[in-house]
């Protein structure tokens, strides 16, 4: 599981890429918990590499949506596989977030 | 047509090889022979130069002998004529002691200026030597045919007022000698000159002593007066018929002749070629003192370097006979070197040959994999690496009647003969197999056949199953090959009776076996030429590294490209000897008699084992990727909750999954001895929840809910039970 975060005017791009399995969730969540203080802009969670996602995984989704919507801010996600799209709407996220897809 | 070609190509390029070796020989050969010609040509020259020089300067010493004795024949009488010019009577007592005195001098005479006598105005007593009776007569010269005063040897003396040789001339009244005169003039007392003494030599000496001188057996000297007349010539015709003049006119080459003679008019001594009547000769000439004459050794070019041109000959006639004994050879080795090529023509065309037998084996054998892509519950592949040298390893496969049959053999030896019995026996397989389930009984038919047969005494070592893939039974039997592995849960070697090999015994009775076979059982079968590949340092693969590339195994086709992989990273540069083949079948029927059972222990690391476990059970269950994708995260879901929260933090503890699947569902049992825990009595959470009424936790029992179709908790023995039931969409 990797995270990559880069910063362009008020927009926070997180790129994800692996299996974000209990394991790769846990080792991400301090690096994702920090960006809930920037919640205030728009935060893109690129996800064009992301292969699968746990529990876990969709509570730091879930988490930031919230900050964000303490913040006024915004959380999109980006190019979901239909796999995670599928836990995505077993979960509700999909009328919590802004999905965009593009190829 | 096309053979026939390539041949004359070949001939082409190693004529025109031998065509360039010859002429490199050639050139190098004339080349030095050319040079060591011209250098010796150059030292003969020298040598020839340096043997004239000596001979003209020892003949000069002789010439310069009488010339000098002649002269001090004349000298030593001057003060007895001066004495006796006032004696005119006793005058021609002069002329008689020099003659007699010296007896290289013919002639004499003692002639006076006329009129200086009163009593003998004209007066030449001549004392002459009779050259048969050596007696000396006395003659006059004042005679009026004579007319001495007029003569040559008289006036140049008077004139010159010296002593002088006259130019050599025929002596007409003693016979046709050749003569010449040195004159020396008498002064009286006054100072005047009052006679002319003289002493004639006959020159025939000259003609011996020149004549006699050979530098080459073809040369000839001259001797030349200073007007140019020959005086020795070896054409004694010529003497004192021509001058050196009328030659050089004759000469194509006039102005070489024209300056020897200016040279030796001028007196210098030297050499110089001349061409005369077509041929060239080297002419060597110096001057005799006094005289005025010139010696000259002609030397004919042809003659100076005949030794070195016959020894040229010689050699140019070795070096044509040599050149001819080169392309002899060269001939010979060509026509060996095709015979070679010709032989090793044949032997490419039997390879190829044999080779395309091989192709036409390799095709009876089934070679397209997955041979039964239709089939979820067997995955099987093969392999055969053929080594350089024909061999005569075969395998072969089939289903009829719901059961899988097949073999793997290895004929002894190589070549053609193995190659063929190979297809014998495959052909004997298929034949035996079309009717009869017993292996024991195929490969005793086999046997049978191929014993009665065998004359060349080869066998086949070779094994032989029949997997029954509806009930899971593999019946077998083993003609003394290698025993196969099996995988199960451990790699085994399975076990085999040491029956003989095929071809060997008519009439052996051949045990059979059986083993069941359960789901995701595998058997592995190989030649030989896999444990007994060697690497260069001559260890050879072997059991137990066949079995570590068989340990971890995967789906069947990447196996043996793995092992395959492992053996020539193993072989490395060492040459394969043997045929290496591998059947590998990979049983994956009976899915729903299986158990799949997976241990983890309680640390988060552990969950990475999951998805290659969820596959497996899923595979054997046929699910599509996105009910394997589910069936995933709601096992994670439910066991990372154990993992996480079940134990005390920093305790070793497990936690089991036992699996089955049969054709309706999918169930996991997840076991554990934590503390009690029922995920199922959570409160399901509110998926519609707007954002900031949401909770954060409940998803992961919310996903294991959604997926699955039923979830059950129990908890009994101390231990917590999950199940977790999806039925399958099949039927």
């Amino acid at each position: 599981m990797e995270v990559n975060i880069t910063r362009e005017n008020n927009t926070i791009t997180v790129h994800f890429s692996g299996r974000m399995d209990t394991l790769g969730a846990q080792e991400i969540t301090p690096q994702m918990n920090a960006l809930a203080d920037e919640a205030y802009g728009t935060i893109i969670m690129d996800c064009t590499n992301l292969t699968y996602i746990c529990s876990t995984g969709l509570r730091i989704f879930l988490a930031l949506r919230k900050s964000a919507a303490d913040k006024g801010g915004k959380v999109i996600v980006r190019n979901i596989c239909d796999d995670i799209r599928n836990v995505f709407m077993m979960t509700g996220f999909l009328n919590l977030f802004e999905i965009q897809s593009y190829n | 047509m096309k053979t026939d070609k390539k041949e004359n190509n070949k001939l082409g390029i190693s004529m025109r090889a031998r065509l360039m070796l010859v002429i490199v020989a050639a050139v190098t050969l004339e080349a030095t022979f050319i040079i060591q010609y011209v250098y010796s040509q150059r030292e003969i020259k020298k040598e020839a130069s340096l043997r004239a020089e000596s001979e003209l300067k020892s003949a000069e010493n002789k010439i310069m002998d009488i010339v000098n004795q002649t002269e001090a024949a004349v000298r030593n009488s001057i003060w007895v004529a001066e004495w006796c010019l006032e004696y005119p009577d006793s005058l021609e007592r002069i002329p008689q002691r020099v003659v007699s005195e010296n007896p290289v001098v013919v002639g004499s005479t003692m002639a006076l200026v006329p009129n200086y006598s009163e009593k003998h105005p004209f007066y030449a007593p001549y004392a002459a030597r009779d050259l048969e009776t050596s007696k000396i007569r006395m003659l006059s010269l004042a005679t009026e045919e004579y007319d001495y005063p007029s003569m040559e040897w008289f006036t140049k003396p008077l004139e010159l007022n010296d002593s002088y040789w006259s130019e050599p001339y025929f002596d007409e009244n003693g016979g046709d000698i050749l003569m010449t005169t040195f004159s020396m003039p008498i002064k009286d007392k006054d100072g005047v000159v009052a006679a002319i003494l003289t002493a004639d030599i006959s020159l025939d000496w000259l003609t011996n002593l020149i004549g006699g001188i050979k530098v080459y057996p073809n040369a000839f000297n001259l001797v030349v007066s200073r007007s140019g007349q020959i005086l020795v010539c070896p054409v004694e015709t010529l003497v004192m018929q021509t001058t050196l003049d009328k030659i050089a006119q004759e000469s194509e080459d006039y102005e070489t002749f024209d300056r020897v003679n200016r040279s030796i008019l001028s007196g210098q001594s030297g050499e110089l070629p001349v061409r005369y009547h077509g041929q060239t000769s080297h002419v060597y000439f110096s001057p005799v003192e006094r005289t005025g004459w010139f010696l000259s050794i002609v030397l004919p070019e042809k003659e100076l370097y005949s030794g070195v041109r016959r020894i040229g000959m010689i050699v140019i006639l070795l070096q044509l006979l040599g050149l001819a004994m080169l392309i002899i050879i060269l001939r010979v080795v060509a026509k060996n070197q095709n015979k070679y090529l010709r032989v090793n023509e044949q032997k490419e065309r039997m390879e190829n040959e044999l080779h395309i037998a091989r192709e036409i084996q390799m095709a009876m054998i089934p070679k397209s994999f997955p041979p039964f892509p239709e089939r979820k519950d067997l995955d099987l592949s093969a392999a055969i690496i053929p080594a350089k040298e024909v061999g005569g390893d075969l395998y072969d496969f089939f289903i009829r009647d719901e059961k899988l049959f097949f073999c793997i053999g290895d004929v002894s030896g190589k070549g053609i003969p193995a190659s063929l019995v190979m297809a014998v026996t495959r052909s004997l397989f298929r034949a035996m197999s079309a009717h009869e389930d017993s292996p024991a009984k195929i490969i005793t038919s086999m046997n049978n056949s191929m014993a009665e047969t065998n004359e060349s005494t080869m066998f086949v070592t070779f094994f032989c199953g029949v997997l029954d893939l509806k009930a899971g039974q593999l019946r077998y039997c083993n003609a003394g090959h290698n025993p196969p592995m099996i995988l199960t849960d451990a790699i085994r070697i399975l076990p085999v009776e040491p029956n003989l090999s095929l071809g060997i015994l008519k009439g052996m009775d051949f045990i059979e076996q059986e083993t069941p076979f359960y789901y995701d059982d595998a058997l592995f079968l190989y030649t030989d030429g896999l444990s007994e590949a060697e690497n260069v340092a001559q260890e050879q693969f072997g059991e137990a590294r066949i079995r570590a590339a068989l340990h971890g195994r995967k789906p069947s086709e990447n196996h043996l490209a793995n092992i395959e992989q492992q053996v020539s990273r193993f072989v490395g540069e060492a040459p394969q000897s043997d045929d290496l083949t591998m059947l590998f079948i990979h049983y994956l029927g009976n899915a729903d008699k299986k158990t799949f059972h997976l241990t983890l222990h309680n640390n988060v690391e552990q969950i990475a084992l999951l998805p290659e476990y969820v596959e497996t059970v899923a595979k054997a269950a046929q699910l599509d990727n996105e009910t394997i994708f589910n069936l995933n995260l709601a096992l994670e879901e439910a066991v990372s909750n154990v993992i996480l929260y079940a134990y005390p933090e920093g305790t070793d503890n497990v936690v089991d999954i036992e699996a089955k699947a049969d054709g309706n569902q999918v169930s996991f049992v997840i076991t554990d001895s934590g503390k009690p825990f029922d995920p199922t009595a959570k409160e399901e959470v509110d998926i519609d929840a707007e954002i900031t009424d949401r909770p954060i936790g409940g998803l992961g029992i919310h996903l294991v809910r959604t997926i699955m179709d039923k979830v059950s908790y129990e908890r009994k023995e101390e231990k917590n039970i999950l199940t977790l039931i999806l039925t399958t969409k099949n039927d």
